[in-house]
């Protein structure tokens, strides 16, 4: 639980264990306050902008349309931005702000293609139904043109083959598949094709990244960032959990990785604080966007405490590093996992 | 007529009871969920400027130095705070004071990061 006010929920690292996470355990990230409800029926999604003839669809309408189904891996850009140093402002996520779903919808394209896109489309603007207070800018992003016409990006109504849950966009979210999350826009409303990036506050200073790394707790200057895509490579630890008190001689040392775009192709594991590295075995379920489990037997010779870190490797050859890139918003933290245990063997 | 009258008195002393019982889950569920601000000058304001639209969880989580308070609080006063020109000051304090990069790390309760910290 990170707030209520607005609704920020975050799964415990050790239910992270499954392929598909389960929608009541998926975490819950809202910049803004929830719709209090949606009527189903008055529901209208707008297709409008740099298009040939604008577009108005119930919900009927949108799911009379063919369905496509990808397996994602969805991530909050500041997923574990507790563990930057120094401290950096924002919701303070440990490591659990991701999770991995089986979403299901038309395509985006399909919706663009209807409605006609002119040349003269770049990016593809996403509204939704949450409600802003204040002057609080509202919570407006948008995706490349190229992006949104690949065909598994979605505008989902379904999350593991039920009606996407109120806390997760119902009736209908975006999905950016390997992209951070506030690329993916839920209680969906309004779809603007733009000549050029969305702007303001979440475009601009928000979601983006320093160009080159810089020294931590230094500010960073806004040309020299850019908007966050996809996610970066990295591995977590599910089990055992920290600070654990292991009997036995066999351990189970388990967990998920995932990369974006990019596929898992190795993770590595080390009981002795990272002097050593050995490979885990990765699991039998794979899908393009998805997270791999991956798994270890571990066989301690003595009784102590151990440290054990992961650190996963992608098919863009992106190694997992021992400390993560420090930004002033503490996106995209993916330094090695790591737990202390102790056993008694 | 008398047991009207019976009926009359049970369903008063119920609704009575359902008021006092629906008040204390109120009043049990808002201290149990948010999180208090600490006692200091500026506390009465910041209740007042910050929690009709968040809740103290998200201030008390952060660890932040002046200069990165006071960037948050203009941010916020430009996003809609009602915060008096006088208050300004008090209220980056007070944050700065309770909520710097020295205290020990929020435990967000029932969190594998709080157990982290506290295995540690």
């Amino acid at each position: 639980m990170r707030s209520y006010r607005f609704l920020d929920l975050e799964t415990p690292v050790e239910m992270l264990t499954d392929w598909i996470t389960p929608v009541n355990h998926f975490f819950v990230r809202n910049h803004m306050f929830a719709p209090a409800r949606i009527d189903a029926q008055a529901w209208k999604l707008t297709i409008k902008g740099e298009v040939e003839k604008p577009l108005t669809l119930s919900l009927a309408e949108l799911t009379r349309m063919e369905n496509h189904s990808v397996t994602n891996t969805l991530e909050c850009a500041g997923n574990g931005r507790s563990l930057q140093n120094p401290k950096v402002p924002g919701v303070q996520w440990g490591l659990g702000a991701v999770g991995n779903a089986r979403f299901s919808g038309p395509s985006l394209k399909s919706l663009l293609e209807k409605a006609g896109i002119k040349d003269t489309a770049k990016h593809v603007q996403f509204v939704g139904l949450d409600s802003v207070p204040g002057k609080v800018p509202p919570f407006v992003r948008s995706i490349p043109i190229e992006k949104a016409l690949d065909r598994d990006t979605l505008v989902a109504t379904h999350m593991n083959g039920a009606p996407l849950s109120m806390y997760h966009g119902y009736p209908a979210r975006t999905i950016t598949p390997g992209w951070v999350g506030s690329a993916s826009c839920k209680w969906l409303t309004e779809i603007t094709v733009l000549d050029k990036p969305a702007e303001g506050n979440f475009m601009n200073p928000g979601y983006r990244f320093p160009d080159t790394p810089g020294k931590p707790g230094e500010p960073v200057k806004p040309e020299n960032t850019h908007s966050l895509t996809a996610l970066t490579v990295k591995s977590l630890i599910a089990a055992p959990s920290h600070g654990a008190e292991l009997h036995g001689d066999t351990h189970a040392i388990r967990g998920v990785a995932w990369a974006g775009e990019a596929d898992i192709v190795k993770v590595e594991i080390s009981t002795d604080g990272g002097s050593s590295w050995r490979d885990a075995q990765l699991g039998r379920n794979h899908a393009k966007y998805a997270w791999r489990q991956w798994s270890y037997r571990w066989k301690p010779i003595r009784s102590g405490s151990y440290v054990i870190l992961s650190r996963a490797t992608d098919s863009q050859g992106r190694v997992q590093p021992e400390l993560a890139v420090w930004n002033p918003s503490g996106y995209l933290y993916n330094a090695y996992d790591e737990v202390r245990v102790y056993v008694h063997t | 007529m008398y047991t009207l009258r019976l009926d009359f008195r049970a369903r008063a002393i119920v609704s009575v009871g359902t008021v006092v019982l629906f008040a204390a889950i109120v009043v049990f569920s808002q201290s149990s969920r948010e999180e208090p601000l600490p006692a200091g000058a500026g506390k009465d304001k910041a209740e007042d400027a910050c929690l009709s639209c968040h809740e103290a969880r998200i201030i008390v989580q952060q660890r932040l130095n002046k200069a990165a308070w006071t960037k948050e609080v203009d941010k916020m006063i430009k996003w809609g705070a009602e915060v008096d020109a006088r208050d300004r000051d008090t209220l980056i304090d007070y944050f700065s004071a309770n909520f710097s990069p020295d205290k020990p790390a929020f435990e967000a309760p029932r969190t594998v990061a709080a157990r982290k910290e506290k295995a540690k």
